[in-house]
């Protein structure tokens, strides 16, 4: 890497090296049996470097280091244009829990047991159905350096537990999930829990239920809330799309857009959760952002580029693999609780829905916040309860009407996706047909 | 194959305790150009080195990847122990005649022989002539092109080496209607040849347009609704309605869906044949052998509506007493083979599309794609253009729409299938975690009843 340092040197005002090694592990059980276990190492090297206000990029897993740097020399003849500069030191220095070794000193068969342990509970109950479980366990180094002074080293680690069930009658396949992550081990007792969670939803979601009428009241749960209305709604979040004023949100920071009920912070440095960092891909320290404050739109996510274009600071918030150049990406998102239990927003239903998991999301309009899918999990509440599944049912609407008049915000809120915090959330600006 | 591979390959495969064993070397250089807004964002070379070995042991299988290519022996046998961790119970893998090959990479106009600041101008020509319309807000350009050179080898005597150069282009032009973003877009893409990302400029245009055309159409509440679909859509449609469910990997250890999907049930009318095929030359999907050396083949999947066949790998063929198709893909050195599609056509019927939408009173007219997913029976995909059909004519753009359906009754719903059948090569398909992997898609006009259609 010297060398490759001192070609850069010799040619650019800046350059900065980031450097990734990785292990993954993975054992991973088909039709309720062992099917793979596996261990993928990799390796690789980013390199950006600017002249003359033009940054240019490269990546690489093959470290014939010669070839990359006259081959670098030559892509630099046609950079991007950028007003950025490397940082020289870290402002802050975080110490959120982001690393632990101990699972990967743990012998497969305790995972191996754990998994059958985990599928034969449900097999009890349902011996028809056919389950997929996996443990996925990470660990990983990288190195950032840059010619400004600025040289960091971090480790990171993870571990997730994923378990699925399919029971299928007649024609109809019930496809159920669950999934947890964490920075270091699960314990046995969320293991327990997300499985007797899977086998409650499989009992209920068993009887098939008609599809409401339209304008039927529509709670999300955590996980069909992030699905449904804020995967799209972050889109308008992004740093590269406020910059490019392609966001709906682009200058108008301070405006009440949204319900005064809803508040949305991204923290990344929590203890032990997956998505934290002390300091983002390009060396910026991370800080506690708040997205949304009482239905006031605060602050996008910028990297060190967006930000330039933008003309504010960079939140910390640039994510970067090593083949890829640096994007602004949320960490872990937190939207603020509310005031009733879940339980009392279900019994106040005569007739409505409760949506979990779409199939299709993500696949239309994001930028104007439009969200339509198939519901693949949908819960019918009938007078107060839950009573079943519906099907062959669709919804749609705008993230941005469904957040700007909200019923209501459970007190409850849950982790989905391993590291977003959020409550179950009503709102009756959503079109439901089928 | 390459010399100083083949005796770190064949020490790899001199290990015992397994059944089956495979290794694959694989090198990759991949150009990418960006452009968003007024901006070229990004010009980057990225080239990958690496490799994998796999082995099957007890019916359990064990997989490792990884950078260092002097590794492979230690992690061939790394491999194995982990595959002897399986509880199951052994079964016999199919095994290919064995084959010592080493194939060049298909190429009309190639890529590589085209400077970057000549693929550079002629993207910044398309900017240009998107930005011209000044009621364009923006446009989003990708440019892409993949040399991939792999060289395989397996305990059955196998070594093959196949070369890829792939090229895609995704053009799109947003406006906006004061409140809401709108996009118009194309994706193509081709084994080998630049040359389909020239001579665009009508298409561009024709794409902006579209864009500026959306500002004033009105979106349409769900309903269902009589839909004719154009053959990029289609080709989409078949392969998320129908094509994720023919690879074996969801069946060959699932009881019921057997029974669901025994061969010889009838899913569609007697027009309806449906093929997959990576041995249809000169497409995305196409390649002389798959991921575990299986030659490729031409499947037919239905065949007079009625289910004649499946795609298949080594394993998911021996459990199921058939015959493999070849279709044992992965993305990349660092992930094992799956069952995947190659190119998946419905083939020509004999109405013109014309009748169809003449014969069609009440419905949508859907074109271009933005994306499908499959779970299970149900699916999902959506329309980068609609028109309102009313009494057998085209009249109105609206919004785009996102359509979904179930394969049980979908596919009988198709009423209609026209002669014009056209192979679209802009998309990819993902499936676990690996995407985007190269496909086709193709389809005449096909005309669906009763979808369930929603905007968005």
């Amino acid at each position: 890497m010297e060398k490759l340092e001192k070609l850069l040197s010799n040619h650019f005002e800046e350059h900065e090296i980031y450097e990734e090694e990785n292990e993954y592990k993975s054992i991973a059980f088909e039709s309720n049996k062992l099917k793979e276990i596996s261990i993928k190492q990799s390796k690789g090297f980013a390199v950006r470097a600017i002249k003359e206000s033009g940054l240019t990029f490269s990546s690489s897993s093959n470290y014939d280091l010669e070839k990359f740097g006259s081959n670098f020399i030559q892509l630099s003849e046609y950079p991007t244009k950028t007003s950025i500069k490397f940082p020289k030191d870290l402002q802050n220095k975080n110490k959120a829990k982001i690393y632990s070794e101990e699972e990967f000193l743990i012998d497969n068969n305790f995972f191996i047991d754990k998994l059958n342990k985990n599928i034969k509970k449900i097999l009890d109950k349902f011996p028809d159905a056919l389950c997929d479980a996996e443990f996925d366990l990470g660990k990983g180094k990288s190195f950032l350096k840059n010619s400004n002074g600025l040289s960091l080293e971090s480790k990171e680690s993870g571990i997730s537990f994923f378990i699925s069930a399919q029971i299928i009658n007649g024609n109809d396949m019930l496809n159920i999930y669950n999934y947890t992550s964490s920075v270091k081990n699960i314990e046995d007792i969320e293991i327990d829990n997300l499985t007797n969670k899977l086998i409650e939803n499989l009992s209920v979601a068993q009887n098939i239920k008609q599809t409401p009428q339209k304008g039927c009241p529509v709670i999300f749960t955590p996980h069909g809330l992030y699905q449904t209305i804020l995967a799209p709604l972050l889109v308008s979040f992004n740093g590269t799309n406020l910059s490019k004023n392609l966001s709906k949100l682009s200058n108008r920071e301070n405006e009440e857009i949204f319900d005064k009920k809803i508040t949305i912070i991204d923290n990344p440095l929590i203890d032990f959760s997956t998505s934290s960092r002390n300091y983002d891909g390009e060396g910026i320290s991370s800080k506690l952002n708040e997205l949304i404050k009482n239905g006031k739109f605060i602050s996008g996510i910028f990297d060190l580029k967006t930000a330039s274009e933008y003309n504010c600071k960079s939140t910390g918030s640039a994510s970067r693999s090593v083949h890829s150049n640096t994007f602004p990406g949320i960490s872990n998102l937190i939207m603020s609780t509310g005031e009733t239990k879940i339980n009392k927003m279900i019994q106040q239903i005569d007739e409505g829905i409760l949506v979990d998991h779409l199939l299709g999301a993500g696949q239309g309009n994001e930028l104007s916040g439009d969200f339509s899918a198939n519901i693949s999990l949908g819960y019918k509440i009938e007078k107060g309860k839950i009573v079943g599944r519906v099907k062959n049912t669709m919804i749609s609407g705008n993230s941005f009407d469904a957040l700007r008049n909200v019923d209501s915000i459970s007190k409850e809120n849950e982790i989905v996706y391993g590291s977003l915090e959020l409550p179950y959330l009503q709102t009756s600006n959503v079109e439901i047909s089928s | 194959m390459q010399k100083n591979y083949k005796n770190i390959m064949q020490e790899s495969l001199d290990f015992k305790n397994a059944e089956y064993k495979e290794i694959r070397i694989e090198e990759t250089v991949s150009t990418r150009i960006n452009y968003n807004g007024k901006s070229r964002e990004n010009v980057s070379i990225n080239s990958h080195f690496g490799g994998s070995a796999r082995s099957m042991s007890k019916g359990g299988w064990g997989f490792t990847s990884f950078n260092e290519i002097d590794l492979a022996p230690s992690k061939m046998k790394e491999s194995i122990e982990l595959a002897n961790f399986s509880q199951n119970s052994a079964f016999e893998i199919h095994k290919n005649h064995p084959q010592k090959v080493a194939l060049p990479a298909e190429v009309k106009k190639d890529p590589r022989k085209i400077s970057l600041s000549e693929k550079i101008n002629l993207l910044e020509h398309y900017k240009e002539l998107i930005l011209n319309d000044k009621r364009i807000q923006g446009c989003e350009i990708i440019y892409g092109d993949t040399e991939r050179k792999v060289v395989f080898a397996d305990s059955d005597g196998n070594e093959i080496e196949q070369n890829f150069i792939h090229v895609i282009l995704r053009v799109a032009a947003n406006s906006s209607d004061g409140n809401e973003m709108l996009q118009s877009g194309f994706s193509i893409g081709s084994l080998g040849d630049f040359s389909i990302v020239e001579n665009l400029d009508n298409k561009v245009l024709e794409c902006a347009e579209k864009s500026i055309g959306l500002i004033k159409a009105p979106k349409i509440t769900g309903q269902e609704t009589t839909v004719i679909l154009d053959q990029i859509l289609a080709g989409v449609f078949v392969h998320e309605a129908f094509g994720h469910l023919s690879e074996a990997d969801n069946v060959y250890e699932n009881k019921r869906l057997q029974e669901i999907l025994k061969l010889g049930e009838k899913f569609g009318n007697s027009d309806l044949n449906i093929t997959d095929g990576a041995k249809i030359p000169n497409l995305r999907g196409s390649y002389e052998y798959d991921d575990e050396g299986t030659p490729s083949t031409k499947t037919p999947l239905i065949r007079e509506g009625i289910l004649v066949g499946r795609l298949h790998s080594k394993e998911t063929a021996s459990k199921l007493g058939e015959k493999p198709t070849g279709n044992a893909r992965s993305i990349s050195y660092a992930y094992p083979p799956i069952v995947r599609m190659t190119n998946t056509i419905i083939e020509n019927s004999n109405n013109t599309k014309e009748d169809i939408i003449k014969d069609t009173k009440d419905g949508l007219y859907v074109k271009n794609w933005y994306g499908g997913m499959t779970e299970h029976e149900m699916f999902t995909f959506s329309s980068a253009e609609t028109y309102k059909i009313e009494n057998g004519e085209i009249k109105e753009t609206l919004r785009p729409v996102k359509l979904s359906g179930n394969l049980f009754t979908t596919l009988k719903n198709i009423d209609g299938i026209a002669d014009d059948l056209e192979i679209n090569q802009g998309g990819g398909c993902g499936k676990g975690g690996q995407s985007p992997l190269p496909v086709s898609n193709g389809s005449p006009h096909i005309r669906i009843n009763n979808c369930l259609v929603s905007s968005g």
